[in-house]
């Protein structure tokens, strides 16, 4: 072979090796978002699965500060459903059809969530102003303590989103003026353009809540982390649906991810929790 | 229909959208719907209407109904212009551009207000000067490309 085939054949197979660099750097990137999704923890009583967003906003229609996700009322979803990611929470289902919905963001002016600052523990209602654009706190008493860089969180007042889900961060606080109320600004956690999955948060029934607290009783305290344990989560839907988030490669990635404390496996469930989710299934 | 222009439909869609998703609130769609009903057999142009209607009531976030209302007023200003211009005049495109950015303030006016929303009004203002802008350029360009389409008669 002469030294011109070599050189040809060789930059053949260096671009189809920078190819593949690029896709496998694709696929760690989404390995770790999907990882970060997984780890996120559902407050009790609520039911935690995945969903990709399929737009942005779109056409001469999209008023709204609104993302299109790929999961509708054919997965159970309905308005209102919490949206998270795993810096904060994202928004609320707007409108829904059978196999898509469309998420108000919370940057948006018509988004209103009842907040609680997490230190001073100060009630207010958190407002959108538009795209790139502060968040403002609404209704925070002119003698309320309340300090930057702190944390606001769900209050659960509204009963839309569980309570003590984090959903913005205070950048200042103005006071003065004739107004009776302070001033407060606040930023989103999550950036709306690098979005591109997020998990749906939906309440458990009451029955599968007895059952969950059935099983844990039987299983004993647990042991590392309850979000990693996806095999043994509180409920096979959400299990089912975050895992069905996520590509072959992309579960491999993550199944790698978890952390084994035993030097086993890390997704095998216990078998006080095996029994009892069989049982659950039996049953129902 | 002939296979060139059933290409030519489907690249200019995938086109529109992907437009529509880099500029939001500009319809990249409304010139074709006015090039098919002018150079189209009237089944081509519902097919293609009712499509891209669904598109924008999907991907939009205002009720049901403003796609309709959208599409419908675009039909009605081409029919009733057409009568006091020549149908295929780019000053006769400006003009319908300008009336659909005006149609779209009143539009998305008129559906926030319905569903007590606020909008940001300097967003949509913005989306109508778009909206008027691109409409006959985009119309220019798809007419010069449709009539360059190797079956076509008029062909150069």
């Amino acid at each position: 072979m002469g030294a011109r085939e070599e050189n040809e054949r060789l930059k053949a197979e260096l671009g189809v090796a920078k190819r593949e660099l690029a896709m496998s750097r694709e696929k760690v990137s989404e390995a770790e978002r999907l990882a970060a999704l997984l780890h996120m923890r559902a407050p009790a009583g609520w039911d935690l699965s995945g969903a990709r967003i399929i737009s942005h906003r779109l056409g001469p229609n999209a008023s709204l500060e609104t993302i299109l996700i790929d999961k509708g009322s054919l997965e159970g979803l309905g308005v209102n459903t919490p949206v998270a990611s795993p810096e904060g929470v994202v928004g609320r289902v707007l409108r829904i059809s059978p196999n898509a919905a469309n998420v108000l963001l919370i940057t948006d002016p018509n988004s209103r969530i009842p907040v609680t600052s997490q230190k001073n523990r100060i009630q207010g209602i958190l407002r959108g102003e538009g795209p790139n654009k502060e968040l403002t706190l609404e209704y925070v008493p002119l003698g309320a303590p309340i300090e930057e860089n702190e944390i606001l969180v769900t209050s659960g007042l509204a009963e839309i989103f569980p309570k003590g889900i984090p959903a913005a961060r205070v950048i200042r606080v103005a006071k003065g003026g004739s107004s009776l109320f302070q001033t407060v600004y606040a930023a989103p956690l999550f950036a709306p353009e690098r979005l591109e999955e997020v998990a749906l948060l939906r309440r458990a029934s009451d029955s599968h809540l007895a059952m969950e607290e059935m099983a844990d009783e039987e299983a004993g305290p647990r042991e590392g982390p309850l979000p990693l344990d996806v095999g043994d989560s509180a409920s096979p839907e959400r299990s089912a649906a975050a895992i069905s988030a996520a590509p072959p490669t992309a579960q491999g990635a993550v199944e790698k991810a978890k952390p084994r404390p035993n030097g086993g496996s890390g997704t095998a469930p216990k078998p006080g929790h095996a029994a009892s989710r069989k049982k659950r299934q039996e049953g129902t | 229909m002939m296979p060139w222009r059933i290409f030519f439909w489907g690249i200019f869609s995938l086109l529109g959208v992907w437009l529509q998703s880099l500029i939001p609130g500009v319809d990249f769609l409304a010139p074709g719907f006015i090039l098919c009903v002018q150079e189209e057999r009237w089944p081509v142009t519902v097919w293609l209407a009712v499509l891209w209607l669904f598109i924008q009531e999907g991907t939009g976030s205002l009720a049901f109904g403003s796609g309709i209302l959208w599409y419908g007023a675009l039909a009605g200003l081409y029919y009733f212009g057409h009568w006091l211009f020549e149908a295929r005049n780019f000053l006769f495109m400006f003009i319908l551009g300008i009336c659909l950015g005006l149609l779209h303030f009143l539009l998305t006016y008129v559906m926030a207000y319905l569903n007590d929303w606020t909008i940001i009004t300097e967003r949509v203002a913005l989306e109508c000067l778009l909206q008027a802008l691109i409409f006959p350029v985009e119309w220019g360009l798809m007419f010069l490309l449709y009539n360059h389409l190797p079956e076509d008669a008029n062909a150069l």
